[in-house]
This record gives C-alpha cells, structure tokens and sequence, in this order.
C-alpha cells in the first residue's frame, strides 16, 4: 500500500463503487445481495435518502429462512444483516440507496470517516456527540472494544476480518491477551484508535459490517438470538419467536441523534418465517403479506403470473453473488485434484439456470460478474458454462484420479429451488461414479452446521453474496487463516499457498486502486477455478417483490444488504 | 392347542349385542363345525367389495414391483436420474423435457415420460413407481416391526401383571402420548441428520429403514394395548388354568396357548396399519423426516410438486391418486378381513 498520508474520502470510496459496479454482504445462506441496476428512486440528487410516505403502520416481511442468529455478534446470513444493518450501526455503514449508490461507505455512529495514517496502519476517527442505545444508555467509545471482542469470542463467521487486521486481536482470540492491544477507546473525548497488522485496503467496509455495530459494554458473551440486545440503530427487534417470527419496531431514541444519511424507520415490520417459496409468493401477490424475501426464488409457477399481474410491484435485480457446491479439499475423495476437476466438468450449468425458474446466469468462476477481478474467457478446468458437459471426459478424470466409486454425502437445504440443486448435483456424482446420497438439513440451521469442522462436510450447497465492494470479501471463503472450528465459512477447508501469497498482496491493495489489482484477482481467480476448489455454477439475479400496500418505488434494494426496510412507507 | 373364540374381544374392540345376521346367516347355511379361518374364508369370498378393493391393492403392489421391468425396457431411465436439459419428441416435435423457465413437461402418454417429468426432469412415472416400491416396502417392515413388538409387550403385559405390566404400559402410554406424526417427525428428524448407532443395529440416514423402524415404533401401543387387554382376560380362562396345572412354563403356555387366540386380532391389525403406514410414510415424507431424497416416495413427490401446482398439477396428482387408491383398496379389504374373522368385534385404531 501507498505510503502517502490520505484521509479516506466519500468521493473516493464513491468512485471505487462506480467501478466496481455494485456489491452486498455476503455469507452462508446468502448475505445480502448485491444490485447491479437497481432503481434509483429512493435516493436525492444529493445522495440523502427521499422522504416518503408517512410515518406510521405496519407490514408483513416474510423470510424464506430464519436468520442464523439475530445477535450482531454471531449473524453471517443474509436473513441476519438484513435487520441488523439498520438495528445495530457501526462506526460506518452504506448509504441507503438503490444501485452503485448504496456501496459507498458513511459515516453512522463515527462523525466523519477516518483519519488514515501515511503507512495505511492506523485508522483514528471520533464518536458523535449523544449517542444513545435503544435501552437509553449513552454509547462510549469503550463499546466499540467490547463490540468487537464480543463478536470475536462468540466466533462470528467472519471474525478473521478482525484477528486477520487488527493488532492485537489474534493474541485475543487465541486468549494470550485479555483485550485487543491495536484498538485504543478514550470515553472522555470519544476518539478511537485502531490499529492494523498490516494496511488492508478494505478495511472500512470491516468497519461497517453489522458485527461491528454497537452493542453495550457488559453485553453477555453468549448468544442472545431470542431477546437481542439494544442496538444504535433505526429499529430494534423484539419479540423473537425462534424460527418463527420476529418484529422490527422503530427505536423512538433515533430520531434525536439525528446522523445523517440514515432515515429514521417509518413502519414497524413483523417478520415471519416461510420455508414454502410457493406460500411466500402467493401471500405477496394476493396482498395477504408484503414484502417477498429477496433472496428466495420465485418458483417457475409464480414468476410468469408475478410478472404479468404484478409488474408495477415486481422486478428483477442482478446480485453479486456468486453459487457454488464446496468441496472440502482435506479429505477422500476431494482432496484430489482430479476428483474435483471431474466434478466441476461433469456440471450441466444450463440445467441449475432451468432449476433456478431461469434467474440464474451460468457461469464457472468464483468472483461474480460486477465484481472487480471477474476473469474473462473460457473456464480452465469446467469448460463452457453454457454448453452441454462432456460427461465421457468427466469420467475418465474421475477413474484416472482413483476416485471411482468412493462413498459421497451431498449437504443441502431443503428450500426451493437449492432442495433441487441438491437433487441434480446429487444425480451427477452418481453419474460421474460417485456413490452419493444426499443430507438436507433445516435451513436455519444448514449453516451453522456445515460451518461446524465436527461435521466435516464433504460437499454440499453454498452461497456468497458481497458484504463489500471488494474481492477479498469473497477470498474470504479460500484463506486458510478463516477456517476456524464453528461458523466456518471456507467450507472446502482450502490452504493453498499460492492463494495465501496473492492475499498478501492483494489485500493491501486500497479501495481506490482497486481497478489496477484487476487483472491479478482475475488471475488468482483463473487459479482457482482450474484447481477446482468449488464447482461454481453461476450467479443470481434477486425479486423486489412487495404488496400494492407498500410504496413500491421509493422502496429500497440494497446492493449490499438486500430489502431497505427504512426506505418502507405504507398509505403515502 | 385350544381356540377360544369367545376370549376375543376385549380393550381396543367394541362389541355389538345380539347374534348378528353374519354370523345367523352362517349357521343357517350349516357352517357350524367348520374352523374358524375356514369360515373366515367362506365369509370373505361373499364380500364382493371387500375383494374388488383387495384386487386393486394386489394390483398397486404388483405395478410398484415390476418398476425396474418399467424403468429398463420402457422409459429408459432410472428414478433419480435427472434430464433437465434433455429433449424428448411430442407430436413429432423435439420438446425440452424442462423449459428454461423451469417448467417441467406433462404427460406424454409415451413410453418416455409418460406422466410427464419433475422439475429435475425425472421421469414421473418411474418415480412414482418406485416410489410406491419404496411406501410399501416401508409400510411392510414397519408393519412387522409394530406386530412383533406389540404381540411380545401386549402379551407379556398382560399374562404377567405386575411390575411387568406397570413398565410395559408406561412404555406404551409414552409413546402413545405424543401424536403419531410429531413423533415421527421428531424422530425422523433426528436419525436422518445423524443415523442411529446402537452398537449392533446401526441405520444410516438416508436408509429406507429409518422412517420403517420409526413408524414401526409409533404403532406398537395401538396394537399392543389391545392385544394386553386381551391378554388379561384371557389368563383367567379355564384352559390356561389347566395349562398351568399341567406345569406348563409360562413361555409355553404363552406360545401354545395365549398367541393362537390373539391371532385373528392381529390378523385383522396387519391390514390397518399397513394403510396408516403408507400414510404416516406419506404425511413424514412431506414433511422432510421420511424417505430422503432423492429416494422417491409418494409423499416426497407430493412435496416435490406443491411448487409448480399451477403449471404442473400432475406432479401432486398423480402420486395422490396412487396413495388414495392403494389406502383406499387396504382399508376396504381389511375391514372385508375383520367381518370375516369377527363380525361381531369393531377393531379399529384410535388416535
């Protein structure tokens, strides 16, 4: 990284967005997701978001999951930093906004964006003044440590963004220190200091992230998913029903503080949980509920009726996303290279689009298109995504690599349409030579348990959608320093040195130079691909779906965390 | 051996009053002195309709067995193998077996994909098939598994008394305690994420032996607490006290002499809960804690299509007339058995 002391500006960080294209949270059953196009109507021309509608009201959001947690702490599913973003603001968080628009980083709980030292070490940046949680207890600069702490110990999946950075926090989590020696807090003036290990360019966005939105110092270091604790933040959640149902009310402590760039809620939100895709969609269309969860799938059935009978309340958005079945490299029969090649070769990619109602665009590599570093040209290892496999070739691989006939468990959820993936990847194991049966678990709990090491997973269904702007959110997934024992997310247990040194490199790389590291990413990601380290099959693109009760185009999708539930008004 | 058709009867079956008109009309055609199954026998052959549904279910089973014969030489495919991106000829034209908005392809009352295919491009008919191969295979171990288990602990419970008795019951009235079907959800479930180990007997989690041993478990009080009650009133009989005068072992006198009269209520049981078998097999399948996939059952295909009902029906269909048709032929022919065995007995399961 640069030597050049600079002080990370909205402008810059906007113009990194621009080139990236868009972005979303990413994780297990999806993070959010990202909008490569979406509407621009729920932003000014001055970037703060439209007033619109009215305060007051409610409405039914319906999930075709139930989040993974709904502690900030623990959540990495897009079902979880769906609330979270707007119960629990960090230093930082995204712009509320449709489109690029809303991958730029503001200022939420910090009064500006950091102060960035000449070495890219050090970020120093100052609390408002009167902050308050929900609960009405002020918020100290000493939370911020706590924040991250808590998130640390309770194993957050993405908690190597904090030991990986920051100083200090892999001593802490390995328990040789008792706090975090590169965070410095000062109650008195507010000021936070924190330094990293070494620069990493997108580091801001880790600072925005939903884990590190503030909790009260003192907050049980335990999961509290069932009464989750008071956040800074437009809403906050109550009255949780595990796996059920949850309400999102307004926090009536917001509007005082008055941070710009964040609305206050207007609707309160009961969500509810709905496995069944068919039941989701029919209730929104039929009005009987009003917002569809962006990141299930309309099944085939619905999706014409939707389009023709609901096109002023439905649409389409293309997602940073990228789908794939993991295989876990440490052991029989995927810690051959052959074995995956054979796999990601034998993959009819055409056929998962056709599972997927045709919302799926077919595609081999890891980084998804809109992504910086999305390589170009034919896949090395799977061939043409969106021609017909050479099944013959795929199995000659596969006995060549000694493989043939080696027992497989397939892990999957048993929602619409990922049930179905399961079923055809399934299907083509066996065809390959495989013998393999499937494992579909609750969805809630798909992730959490493939993220288990104890469970040691062979292959199986996974997703990411971008938390940022920034490959290294997806690289994420492939550095051997994230495999950790629970909430794992690099599920096929990947330890390559070659990825290992390219990170190294890669990683400094700040936000605004991120278009010069293109062509290295696209690189490693070729890399990738060719050793077969997942067999990716394409990328999505997300409904905004909602009931006529809701004020559909001032209605927000965000590129990073999905449905915009501050952008909601009923009756305006 | 002594069989007592007077000891029948008893908790878990109803009595009516009088001689009823069967059993008038047996005597009047000079039936008295013939054996029980026998009459039993002559009774069943002048039940029409009872035999008709019979004929229907024997018809279901012998389809569902000749599945490979189908599979094989007629639609070329397997159950689990998909053809999303396949194309088949309908009317002389090349159609795709899945459109590329996920539609699957109905009926094309040809050899391949008669009944149309799934969403995975798998061929209905053979799913369906196979998938009754597999209810009824699951329904029949289970069966097994609830008779065995129910004639030893309502046996046992009932001729001991006592201690045994009181642990047997409370086994009972645990199992019984909870709904069929949350049961065997929770214990579906369960197995099918981790298995079951028990040292000797071991289940994998997609075996077909799961959703069999638990619904052989769910039923065993339905059927042991009246075989118990049964039992009790059975011990008091004179012959028993004559087997015991003998110095006959209570083994003994349990298998030669309280078994063969417990045997035409469990006779009249198999039939019954075959049906709620494939039923509760269905309803578990539904529900993700049966049969796993890809393994095809009636109940996993019903669950399958519930997604694509309004563009294509027969994926629920076709499986739910398959399921209403077999339960419907098992239940008439069982109870045309039950007036065959006992006109005068009302045996039937209580949830």
């Amino acid at each position: 990284m640069s030597a050049r002391p600079h002080v990370l500006t909205a402008a810059a960080v906007a113009a990194a967005g621009l080139t990236l294209g868009l972005t979303a949270c990413g994780s297990g059953s999806s993070s959010s997701t990202s909008t490569a196009a979406g509407t621009t109507a729920g932003t000014t021309s001055s970037g703060t978001p439209a007033a619109t509608g009215k305060p007051g009201g409610s409405v039914t959001a319906l999930f075709g999951t139930a989040p993974d947690y709904l502690d900030p702490g623990e959540a990495y599913t897009t079902q979880g930093a769906e609330p979270h973003w707007i119960t629990y603001t960090g230093l930082y968080t995204y712009a509320h906004a449709d489109g690029t628009a809303g991958t730029q980083v503001i200022p939420g709980l910090a009064d500006a964006l950091p102060k960035i030292s000449s070495d890219g070490k050090t970020y120093t940046m100052t609390l408002r003044k009167g902050l308050v949680f929900s609960d009405g207890t002020p918020v100290k600069a000493k939370d911020f440590t706590s924040t991250i702490e808590r998130s640390i110990r309770l194993n957050w999946g993405g908690k190597s963004f904090f030991t990986g950075n920051i100083k200090g926090a892999d001593a802490f989590d390995k328990k040789q220190s008792k706090t975090i020696s590169g965070i410095k807090a000062d109650d008195a003036t507010g000021r936070i200091t924190i330094t990293l290990k070494q620069p990493y360019g997108a580091f801001l966005n880790v600072l925005a992230f939903p884990a590190a939105g503030l909790v009260p110092s003192g907050t049980a270091v335990k999961n509290l998913s069932n009464d989750p604790p008071p956040g800074v933040g437009p809403y906050m959640i109550k009255d949780v029903v595990p796996n059920r149902s949850f309400t999102a009310v307004p926090n009536p402590q917001w509007a005082k503080m008055n941070i710009p760039g964040i609305p206050a809620a207007k609707v309160t939100v009961n969500v509810k949980i709905v496995s069944n895709t068919q039941l989701e969609a029919e209730q929104v269309l039929n009005n009987s509920a009003d917002v569809f969860d962006n990141f299930d799938t309309l099944p085939p059935s619905l999706l014409a009726q939707a389009k023709n009978q609901a096109s002023d309340r439905f649409s389409q958005v293309p997602a940073v996303s990228t789908y794939y079945f993991f295989m876990n490299t440490q052991t029989k029969p995927f810690n051959n290279q052959m074995a995956r090649q054979a796999v990601d070769m034998a993959i009819d990619r055409r056929a998962i689009s056709r599972l997927s109602s045709g919302t799926l665009q077919p595609g081999c590599f890891f980084l998804p298109p809109g992504m910086q570093g999305h390589p170009d040209g034919p896949c090395p290892s799977a061939g043409d995504p969106n021609a017909k496999p050479d099944l013959a070739k795929a199995r000659a691989l596969l006995k060549k690599s000694g493989e043939f006939g080696a027992k497989v468990t397939v892990w999957g959820q048993n929602r619409s349409p990922r049930k179905e993936y399961i079923d055809y990847y399934t299907s083509v194991l066996n065809q390959l030579g495989f013998k393999a049966t499937t494992k579909l678990i609750a969805d809630a709990a798909y992730f959490p348990t493939i993220g288990n090491l104890k469970s040691d997973p062979q292959t199986g269904f996974a997703d990411w959608n971008q938390d940022f702007p920034n490959p290294s959110d997806f690289y994420l997934l492939l550095d051997k320093n994230s495999i950790q024992q629970t909430n794992n997310q690099n599920f096929s247990q990947v330890k390559d040195p070659h990825i290992q040194s390219e990170l190294a490199y890669l990683n400094k790389v700040p936000a605004a130079d991120l278009a010069k590291a293109a062509p290295r990413w696209a690189a490693l990601d070729k890399y990738v691909e060719q050793k077969a380290y997942f067999a990716n099959y394409g990328y999505l693109v997300i409904p905004k779906f909602m009931s006529t009760k809701i004020d559909y185009k001032s209605a927000i999708v965000s590129p990073v965390y999905g449905n915009d539930w501050t952008s909601w008004s009923v009756g305006g | 051996m002594s069989a007592n058709p007077a000891a029948r009867g008893a908790a878990g079956t109803e009595f009516t009053a009088g001689i009823p008109s069967a059993l008038q009309a047996d005597a009047d055609a000079g039936t008295a002195g013939i054996g029980p199954y026998r009459l039993a026998w002559l009774r069943l052959k002048r039940n029409r309709v009872a035999l008709v549904f019979g004929a229907i279910f024997v018809l279901m089973v012998v389809l569902c067995l000749l599945a490979p014969v189908y599979a094989h030489h007629i639609a070329h495919t397997g159950p689990t193998e998909n053809h999303i991106t396949d194309q088949v000829k309908v009317g002389g034209k090349l159609t795709d077996v899945v459109s590329t908005d996920g539609i699957p392809i109905g009926p094309t009352w040809h050899g391949r994909f008669f009944l149309g295919a799934d969403a995975n491009g798998r061929d209905v008919a053979v799913r369906l098939l196979y998938g009754g191969r597999n209810s009824l295979e699951v329904a029949g171990v289970a069966t097994l598994i609830t008779m065995i288990l129910a004639t030893l602990m309502g046996a046992a419970a009932g001729y001991f008394r006592g201690f045994t008795d009181a642990v047997l019951a409370r086994v009972l009235d645990l199992i019984w305690a909870y709904p069929a079907v949350l049961l065997g959800v929770a214990l579906g479930v369960t197995i099918a994420v981790g298995g079951l180990n028990l040292g000797l007997f071991q289940l994998h989690g997609n075996s077909l032996m799961v959703p069999a041993v638990i619904i052989g478990v769910v039923y065993v009080p339905y059927v042991a607490k009246p075989l118990r009650g049964q039992t009790l009133s059975l011990r008091e009989k004179e012959f028993i006290d004559a087997a015991r005068a003998q110095g006959l072992s209570h083994a003994r006198i349990l298998v030669s002499e309280v078994l063969p009269n417990l045997l035409s209520t469990i006779i009249v049981f198999v039939p019954l809960i075959v049906a709620n078998a494939i039923l509760l097999e269905a309803a578990l399948s539904y529900l993700g804690a049966g049969v796993q996939d890809p393994n095809p059952s009636w109940g996993t295909m019903i669950s399958d299509g519930i997604r694509l009902i309004p563009s294509a029906i027969h994926l629920t269909f076709v499986p739910g007339g398959m399921l209403v048709l077999t339960i419907l032929g098992i239940n008439v022919f069982g109870d045309g058995v039950r007036d065959a065995l006992d006109p005068r007995a009302t045996v039937h399961l209580e949830h």
